[in-house]
């Protein structure tokens, strides 16, 4: 059996002449729950549709659960559970019946765990869809997807429109579904502390590219930011490999750098610091740092936090 | 099995007024006929079977032109293929299940006049041979050009312009209403409709299978 759930080699979309997806390799492993990041309109419901066999690729191939996306059968599309950004239910349905619906067409489906969803969440079944709040549509879609008791859960941005209180019961459900033996998902949200408290693993998007694909807390390990402060004014290249951010403000130097070590420290010595501090990175600030625009040593330093 | 007779049921639901519509439209015409029959000394009623049949010939052609184009538009707009696909179905089994839905409509409209029509042939007709073959050749050129006119239908509810595609579909149509006005219910005929009936559902099936959802 094949152990990823999730497969993507060499992926690659053109849209009207624009490169959106450049070349992407991605294995999410099976009961993994992988958090894809990237700003607005980077292609990750690009990458989440074409996984899903909505969109075509222009190169490259995805599957999931081991099966190519283009020739995913009705029985392997029932082991595979997914929210799709903006909720795209049909619109002119009551709750009751779209409700029917998905359950007549599923595979498999938990009543006990849906009608526990409905009553936790208070969804109205008697309204339609397209009368509900954005944050219903939301939570609708979640326990839809859910009953399914996929083997594969795709989340794309399902927190959108969500409240706190309703953000948070949706996190629980998600850690509880992972706790089932050999359920994997693959989550990408906007609200990183989201994803921080649920992932073990995570992608980052920037420019087409995955710039970051590795254990949450490897990426936290291997990546530094530190406040250096010289004597004098700070140098403009200080000749240490895969810094992701420089920034020098006269006499200091703000450096982000992946692969911290010994060596890269002995280097740093050399220009003889007042003073080096090590300044704390969240999730988010290690997203912001990866993100920014596209500069010759960000992209050689966040190639190197690949694969880890 | 199970699950595209629940793709059909939706289909159907979400279209029960093409139904409704040809329930209604099949009594019509069946009554119509019946009190022309009843009153078969009246001098008029071939004039009436004239004047009907025309009228009834624009309606069944944009009845369900209009039905393939709303299943296909409404599906676009709504995104509905994109959401069922996140189910267990497949997109040729989707395409499927609309099409059997069209073919039902026609099935419901046609049954009662087909069961009308034998049933009056064999009362009130003396049994000729030509006006048995007449009698089926109409019936198929009527029941082709609908699924044909269905086809157009289809094909531009699915296409993104909003001129041309309704244009070229019209005009289509009336292209067959014209051959079969000038060629009468023949043969040749048929095999015209049945060329491009599987054109039609080739060339569907091709958009709907690669089309981003």
């Amino acid at each position: 059996m094949n152990d990823n759930a999730i497969n993507v080699e060499n992926l690659v979309k053109y849209f009207d002449g624009r490169c959106v997806l450049d070349g992407i390799y991605l294995k999410v492993p099976r009961g993994c729950i992988y958090g894809l990041l990237g700003r607005n309109g980077i292609g990750k419901t690009t990458m989440i549709r074409i996984l899903l066999g909505l969109e075509s690729p222009t190169r490259g191939q995805t599957s999931m659960l081991g099966i190519d996306s283009t020739r995913l059968s009705a029985k392997v599309r029932g082991r595979i559970g997914c929210v799709a950004e903006g909720h795209n239910l049909i619109q002119n349905y009551k709750v009751s019946r779209l409700i029917k619906l998905c359950k007549d067409l599923s595979v498999r489906w938990n009543n006990e765990f849906f009608e526990h969803l409905i009553e936790t969440f208070r969804l109205p079944i008697d309204r339609r869809i397209k009368d509900l709040s954005m944050g219903m549509r939301a939570q609708l879609n979640l326990a839809l997807a859910m009953a399914t008791e996929p083997e594969l859960l795709i989340l794309d941005d399902p927190t959108l429109g969500l409240d706190t209180v309703a953000r948070r019961q949706f996190l629980e459900l998600a850690i509880e579904l992972i706790q089932q033996q050999e359920r994997t998902i693959l989550f990408c949200s906007h609200i990183l502390s989201d994803v921080e408290r649920i992932a073990d693993r995570v992608g980052v998007l920037a420019a087409g590219k995955l710039v970051v694909d590795c254990r949450l807390e490897e990426l936290k390990r291997r990546i530094k930011k530190l406040q250096v402060i010289f004597p004098d004014k700070a140098p403009e290249n200080i000749y240490i490999t895969e810094i992701i951010n420089q920034q020098v403000h006269d006499r200091e130097m703000v450096l982000t750098v992946a692969n911290w070590n010994r060596r890269k420290q002995t280097i740093l010595d050399t220009f003889k610091p007042s003073s080096c501090t090590e300044v704390p990175m969240s999730l988010e600030d290690i997203f912001i740092e990866c993100t920014k625009p596209a500069q010759e040593l960000i992209q050689t330093g966040v190639q190197e936090i690949q694969n880890a | 099995m199970l699950k595209m007779l629940m793709l059909i049921k939706r289909e159907i639901y979400d279209h029960i007024a093409y139904f409704l519509g040809a329930i209604i439209f099949s009594m019509i015409i069946v009554i119509i006929t019946l009190s022309a029959t009843h009153r078969s000394d009246n001098h008029d009623a071939p004039e009436l079977a004239v004047a009907l049949s025309f009228p009834v010939i624009i309606i069944l052609i944009i009845g369900f032109t209009s039905m393939g184009i709303s299943q296909m538009y409404a599906d676009k707009n709504k995104r509905i293929s994109a959401f069922l696909l996140t189910l267990p179905v497949t997109r040729g089994r989707i395409l499927a299940a609309r099409i059997i839905t069209g073919i039902l409509a026609i099935v419901t409209l046609f049954v009662p006049l087909i069961i009308t029509t034998i049933i009056l042939y064999g009362l009130l007709v003396p049994p000729v041979p030509v006006i048995k073959g007449m009698i089926f050749d109409i019936f198929a050129t009527i029941i082709l050009t609908a699924i044909a006119c269905y086809c157009i239908g289809l094909q531009t509810g699915w296409m993104t312009g909003r001129i041309l595609p309704p244009l070229a579909g019209l005009i289509l149509t009336f292209i067959f209403a014209s051959i079969i006005l000038i060629k009468g219910f023949w043969p040749q005929v048929w095999l015209l409709l049945i060329i491009f009936i599987i054109a039609s559902v080739v060339r569907i099936r091709q958009k709907f299978m690669k089309t981003p959802l």
